[in-house]
Order: structure tokens, then C-alpha cells, then sequence
């Protein structure tokens, strides 16, 4: 087997590590200080804001095209979602109402609850 | 063996001839990267018990003949999707606890819609968890609940904890749970009072975007993304490297909007008051010191965990006032601690053996 500080492979692969290492500690220290923050700061906020903009321009653009906007499609991503939301309901419920019911284990809930008997293995035994 | 170079003149054919069949390697599997999907995550067989806006509670299907008395409902962090608990058949955690004979329930997240922006701390910890709870024992007859928080997921744990005391949380897991924000240096200075306006941030966004999320965990290690590229390119040969790849970065990417109420009280009360650790929080102007939780506690931290330094969690243990407590020191960092092979070796067995005893 090669030697590793000879492998030409493990040697860049070595460096790789090295620079990221390197990169990363001097980026943390950097963004350690107040100024850093600030500056950050003042761009994420100037961004957010005009974001904000935008997205109500384009909104009423979407609308004179008579396209439907970000927020309806939202919207009706939403309704999906509290149809979907209702569905799992229904689920729950004839779950519910299944086990409640005493019927044979062969619909929905097909397999029957294991008994809440388990133990801890004795200390070096062996997992079932 | 050329003793000045330090370099095995005879190995070099066969280096040569090696890194000439990865390269070829990588031509092809790069093309089958790119024109496949990942693997699918998160499939182990589970029912929906309850979904209510961003809450989702799952109860994933037993798979023992028998199983311990005590039912676990794991507390997803607000930030990330639960599947990192559950990537595929073998370096899954849920499966793995599932083989052991526990009954598991997740309380995982979507993401908020956008008037779910007012989701304030207290409907987190006392009404989701509550609730999520309270279905628990329904499903499984049990009183008892133990509670295992990921993350964020321990500190709602742990606010949850406090509050409800009396129970019926029986047991409490907390990974990698801050209770000192000073500690967590870069989101501090990230979220410097003097320079940060989160309400400003709040008002005009509604929901914090995944986007900022994402970027602020990136930022910790801004080299890492670009040095994971390239190792992915040099290791795309290998099949189960870039599975691992595949599962880890998927998830990583795949970060959560924040409810902006939510946010604003995270960056108040916790990122600048730190509440938790001086022990004045309160949710819904009901009180939360940690030191009320007097249940057995195992808190599992990562010795290189560069989201949640060590410093930031090494005094929940200390803080909290059960007299069965605990803190395991693992290898690993914030996610290879609870995924991964490392977490395969290390945690899921110790988390086993704690648990086990507690859950009869």
C-alpha cells in the first residue's frame, strides 16, 4: 500500500481539508465582529424591504395580465392543503372509530397492537 | 522506496492505472447523478394522527411482537423536516427504535402557511405538544409519554417540560438542546440588537423565509459547501458516498420557513435576553424554569457540533432538577450525532439501553 504522505490523492485531499478548516476559522472570525453584523444587517434589512416591494408590484402586475398571482396560487395551494388536512381527519376518525368498533384487524389498521409487555434485556443479553 | 521523495516509485503505475478507472467512473456516474433522483427518505410505514396547519403528528406502524409499555413522541426542531430521523432502511433511527420495541410518534413540521405568521412560542409549546400529546395517550391507552427533542425540538421540549411538570411526561431526551444563547456566538452576532431589527424583518416578511434560515447555518461554515462539491465529484464513483451525499444534503437543504411571531420571540427572549438560562422565561405568561423538570433526562451532545457549541448546552443538565440525569459526550457533529453511521455506532445503542429501563 502507498504511503500516505507520499499519495499524491491523500496529499490533495489533506489540503482540501486543510483549506476548508482555514477558510472556515477565518470567516467565523470575521463575522465574530460588530462590524460584520452591521453590515449584514443593513443589506438583509434593505433586502427584505425591497423584496417586499417587488413582490407587491409584481402582484399588481399579475393582475392587470389577468395572471393569477403568488398569493392566489398560495391560496389555493392552501385550500389543497385543508382538503388534504380534512382527508386525514376522516382518516383518523374511521381509525378510530375501527379499533372502537372491536371489528376484525383486516382493513385500514391491518396489523394488531403488539402487547405493551416488552423488558429491558438483562444487562449483556442479547437484542431480539 | 525512494527514501529523499519518501515516494514508492513501484506504486505509481498502479496509482496512475486507479485514479484513470475513477475517472471514467466519475464521467458515468456523474451523468446518472444527475439524471436520477436521490433515495426516497422517510419511509418507514406510519399513519397520520393528527394535522393541524404546521403540525403534523405521525405514529409510525410497530414492528415487534412486543413492545415497552411507554410510548416516545419525538419533538422535531421548528427549522428542519423529520426525515433526517428516518432516512432509509438501515441508518434509520425511527426503524431502529421500532426493532427495539418502543412505540414511536413523531411530531414533525411543515411548513407555515402565511397567516400562520402569528404561530406565537405558546402555541408551540402549549398547545401543539399538549395536543400531540394527548393524542399519544389516546392512541396507545398509556398515560405515560417519554419525550426525546431534537434541536429546537428539546428546547420546546424543555419549555414543555417545565411548565407541564406534573406530567405526564415521564422520561426526557434532549439532542444537542441549547440553553445558553450567548454561547452560540455567530447567531449572536448575527442577531446583535444594535444592528438587527427583528420586528422591522418580521412586519415586512410575515414568516421568516427558509432561504435566511438556510444561509445563517450555512454561513457558520461558508468553505464547507464548496469543499462538499468537490469531494462529492472526487468520491462519485463510490455508490454509497453518494447516497450518504444525496440523504444528508437533501435534508440539509431542505429547510423550513420560521412563523415570523415565533421568530420574534426566539430572537428576544432567547437570542437576546436568554431567558432559558437565567431562568425568566414564560410562555403565555406561564412560567418555564427548566429547574421544575424533574424527570429522568438524558441530554446527547456532540463533541464537534459547530450549530450548537458545546458551551451553549453543557448546562441543561446541570440546570434541570431531576436527580436521573445525564449527558453523553459523543464524536460527531450536530447531525452525524443523531444520523448517520457514527449515530448507528454510538447514540442509538446508548439511548437504547438508558431508555429501556425507563419505559417499563
Amino acid at each position: 500500500m502507498a504511503d500516505k504522505s507520499s499519495d499524491p490523492v491523500a496529499m490533495w485531499q489533506n489540503l482540501i481539508g486543510e483549506m476548508e478548516k482555514g477558510f472556515n476559522s477565518f470567516a467565523n472570525q470575521a463575522m465574530a465582529s460588530p462590524e460584520f453584523s452591521k453590515v449584514v444587517n443593513q443589506v438583509g434589512g434593505a433586502t427584505a424591504g425591497a423584496q417586499k416591494q417587488l413582490g407587491d408590484l409584481m402582484e399588481k402586475y399579475l393582475v392587470s395580465m389577468n395572471l393569477p398571482s403568488r398569493a392566489q396560487m398560495v391560496s389555493m395551494a392552501e385550500r389543497l392543503q385543508s382538503i388534504e388536512g380534512q382527508l386525514n381527519e376522516i382518516k383518523a376518525l374511521l381509525r378510530q372509530v375501527h379499533n372502537n368498533s372491536g371489528a376484525p384487524q383486516g382493513g385500514y389498521t391491518a396489523a394488531p397492537k403488539p402487547p405493551r409487555t416488552k423488558r429491558p434485556p438483562a444487562a449483556g443479553g442479547e437484542q431480539k | 522506496m525512494n527514501a529523499a521523495a519518501g515516494l514508492d516509485l513501484a506504486s505509481i503505475p498502479d496509482r496512475i492505472q486507479s485514479e484513470v478507472q475513477r475517472a471514467i467512473q466519475r464521467s458515468i456516474k456523474g451523468v446518472e447523478y444527475i439524471a436520477s433522483s436521490g433515495p426516497s427518505l422517510g419511509s418507514t410505514p406510519k399513519d397520520i394522527l393528527s394535522v393541524r396547519g404546521t403540525m403534523n403528528l405521525y405514529h409510525y406502524r410497530p414492528i415487534s411482537d412486543e413492545i415497552y409499555r411507554v410510548p416516545i413522541l419525538i419533538v422535531m426542531a421548528t427549522t428542519n423536516r423529520g426525515y433526517i430521523l428516518d432516512m432509509v432502511p438501515g441508518q434509520s433511527f425511527i426503524e431502529f427504535l421500532l426493532k427495539r420495541g418502543y412505540d414511536v410518534y413523531m411530531l414533525d413540521w411543515t411548513a407555515p402557511k402565511p397567516e400562520e405568521k402569528s404561530l406565537r412560542m405558546e402555541d408551540y409549546v402549549l398547545d401543539f405538544i399538549p395536543d400531540c400529546v394527548r393524542h399519544v395517550q389516546r392512541d396507545s391507552g398509556e398515560t405515560d409519554v417519554t419525550v426525546i427533542g431534537y434541536c429546537f425540538g428539546g428546547v420546546l421540549s424543555l419549555l414543555y417540560g417545565s411548565i407541564f411538570a406534573d406530567g405526564p411526561m415521564k422520561n426526557l431526551i434532549c439532542f444537542t438542546t441549547p440553553v445558553d444563547f450567548r454561547e452560540m456566538k455567530l447567531f449572536q452576532n448575527f442577531s446583535d440588537r444594535r444592528y438587527f431589527d427583528v420586528d422591522r424583518l418580521v412586519d415586512s416578511v410575515g414568516n421568516v423565509p427558509p432561504e435566511m434560515i438556510l444561509s445563517s447555518f450555512e454561513m457558520l461554515r461558508p468553505a464547507s459547501r464548496a469543499v462538499s462539491q468537490v469531494q462529492l465529484w472526487e468520491n462519485i464513483w463510490n455508490d454509497e458516498y453518494v447516497k450518504s451525499y444525496r440523504m444528508f444534503d437533501r435534508w440539509a437543504t431542505d429547510t423550513l420557513p420560521l412563523a415570523g411571531e415565533y421568530f420574534r420571540a426566539i430572537t428576544k427572549d432567547l437570542m437576546w435576553d436568554n431567558k432559558l438560562f437565567n431562568r425568566t422565561m414564560s410562555v403565555g405568561g406561564r412560567k418555564a424554569d427548566i429547574s421544575g423538570i424533574k424527570v429522568p433526562i438524558l441530554h446527547a451532545v456532540a463533541e464537534h457540533d459547530h450549530i450548537v457549541p458545546y458551551d451553549a448546552a453543557k448546562h441543561l443538565i446541570q440546570m434541570v432538577g431531576s436527580s436521573d440525569k445525564q449527558e453523553v459526550m459523543l464524536k460527531g457533529g450536530h447531525v452525524s450525532l443523531v444520523a448517520g453511521a457514527n449515530a448507528i455506532k454510538r447514540l442509538w445503542p446508548k439511548l437504547d439501553s438508558w431508555l429501556g429501563e425507563r419505559s417499563i
